[in-house]
């Protein structure tokens, strides 16, 4: 008789594996452990003798690493793998060599179309939210992301690892030539650029603090008029094109972060010295009292 | 800060930390979020208004800290916890400006010490391995969980809730000691209102690098920036605007793939 994993033990490998992959992360087997514990009660229903199960349990606490929440899928599929290796369909040799094949293309996906695209995309719109709504109102946003992110996440990742353990291996490579998930990340991309050059325009704030002022002399009334703004360089760039400041220095960031590799915390770096430059020259030009 | 709020202050860093009991999805990626933190701040301290002013700057710079194996992984819930909580107690009588400039620096603070400690624990779970190792060795399928949730979690909370007790309760001291906003000379809080205007750039820039694929596509983001810039749109207005025009633009995708095939 062959052997069905029941619906109970798939269900505890995912949550073990939902709440707990990255518990015990670290440099030697990264979510190894984790990925040992969601494996932990297949193997047990499975495999009926102490070495068999210590053979299984030791195949899979050596390294593993993933976006864990896309991730989930290769759980999926290694649970219907060790199915068919307890039925005798399969090898250990396999399952060893087809969990670390799917670190990359599951990581690249997870990292790139989840991480940084659905999060950055979830924010934004709660960020809008919590501005746009009335000041005592806006931990609504904050709370949307809470709620929304949590449960998205939980019913996709749920999702991918039932269809890894039903569709396996094949399934998945099916799925990627599709060419459906381009397009679902075109469209993402698309929103989610139209909102952060929102986003950009009303949050960053830069301006030079630079402006002459002096008493003018008006010929029609014959009076002197004290201290009248006569440049203002804020008000001349933004006649220009209106935050221009703004926009470069977020083009600028970028150039300097996606182009010449530059860390956050150099960049971080940066932006105090120019912001410590600004305000001496504010001060040293009047412009701030 | 009294002590209830300082722990619960603290115990909240722990969950948004990275591997924390709940899971990343509902810790780092949600409860570690600057805009998420700001509002449980602010329920903690009794102030969610002000919070969500200091919120909503800080999640627009650190929008780029996504990826928790990454280079430049660290806890980010100490950055936004402890910005948000320095600036509430250390802030009070500031205008909005200055109290995002004194949050952006106590998020730093914060981001320094998460940094060290997401290394130290890091380093403290390798051992785990070892003990992983011996129960597989015995085929002791339900003991597996004693390494990573037992034991990564102890390490994980210590390193987590212990400096986070230490720095808020040093904060609430400090804080006693006088009125601060009187004694910040004016060209610092200048400084910092600029600084923190600033740095909204940095984690907009970072996200332009994950989302720009083509050259050509700098041009939705211009659009974005000029429908707050010339039509005076507000940000909620845009992402409604952009929703829609996302599911235009995925259907006529969809339907120029079944031309091809066609």
């Amino acid at each position: 008789m062959s052997k069905k994993l029941s619906k109970k033990t798939l269900n505890k490998a995912f949550w073990n594996w939902f709440f707990w992959n990255g518990c015990s992360q670290q440099a030697e087997s990264m979510l190894g452990m984790g990925f040992g514990q969601s494996m932990a009660p297949v193997i047990e229903e499975l495999y009926d003798t102490k070495e068999e199960k210590a053979e299984a349990l030791e195949r899979h606490i050596t390294l593993f690493n993933t976006e864990a929440q896309v991730g989930s899928v290769c759980n999926g599929i290694v649970c219907g793998m060790e199915e068919a290796n307890a039925n005798g369909q399969c090898t250990p040799e396999v399952i060893s060599s087809v969990k670390v094949a799917l670190i990359g293309p599951t990581s690249a996906i997870g990292d790139s179309l989840w991480v940084a695209t659905i999060i950055p995309i979830l924010l934004t719109i709660c960020l809008s939210i919590a501005q746009g709504a009335s000041a005592s109102l806006s931990w609504t946003g904050a709370l949307l992301y809470l709620v929304v992110y949590p449960v998205l996440t939980c019913l996709l990742s749920r999702r991918l690892f039932y269809f890894g353990y039903k569709s396996g291996l094949e399934g998945m490579s099916k799925f990627m030539t599709t060419g459906k998930m381009d397009i679902l990340t075109n469209s993402m991309n698309f929103l989610g650029l139209l909102v952060v050059g929102a986003l950009s325009a009303s949050f960053v704030a830069c301006s030079i603090p630079f402006q002459i002022v002096k008493d003018v002399f008006d010929v029609e009334t014959g009076e002197t008029l004290a201290d009248q703004v006569i440049f203002n360089a804020d008000t001349m760039l933004d006649g220009i094109f209106p935050k221009l400041i703004p926009l470069l220095l977020v083009l600028g960031v970028y150039y300097l972060y996606a182009k010449k590799k530059w860390s956050p915390m150099k960049l971080m770096g940066v932006i105090l010295v120019l912001a410590a430059v600004l305000t001496a020259i504010g001060y040293l030009t009047g412009y701030y009292v | 800060m009294n002590m209830i709020q300082v722990i619960a202050i603290a115990f909240f860093i722990y969950l948004g930390s990275i591997g924390s009991i709940v899971g990343n999805t509902i810790g780092w990626y949600a409860l570690g979020r600057p805009l998420v933190a700001a509002f449980i701040v602010g329920l903690i301290m009794g102030d969610v208004q002000t919070a969500m002013i200091i919120g909503i700057p800080l999640q627009i710079m650190y929008m780029g800290n996504v990826t928790p194996g990454g280079a430049v992984a660290w806890d980010l819930s100490y950055a936004t916890y402890i910005g948000t909580a320095g600036a509430l107690v250390f802030g009070k009588n500031m205008d909005a400006t200055q109290l995002i400039g004194l949050a952006v620096v106590f998020a730093g603070i914060g981001g320094l010490v998460g940094q060290i400690m997401w290394n130290v624990s890091y380093a403290l779970n390798l051992p785990l391995n070892r003990i992983a190792d011996k129960y597989a060795r015995q085929g002791d399928t339900r003991k597996m969980y004693i390494p990573n949730v037992v034991y990564g979690q102890l390490i994980g909370f210590a390193c987590r809730f212990i400096p986070a007790v230490i720095l808020l309760s040093s904060m609430t001291a400090v804080s006693s000691q006088g009125d601060f906003a009187s004694m910040i000379p004016g060209w610092v809080t200048t400084m910092l209102g600029t600084f923190g205007g600033m740095m909204a750039a940095l984690g907009m820039g970072i996200i332009l690098s994950f989302l720009l694929k083509k050259k050509w596509q700098i041009c939705i983001f211009l659009l974005g920036f000029v429908m707050v810039t010339y039509l005076s749109l507000n940000t909620m207005a845009v992402a409604v605007i952009a929703t829609l025009l996302a599911v235009v633009y995925y259907v006529f995708q969809m339907g120029q793939k079944e031309e091809e095939k066609a």
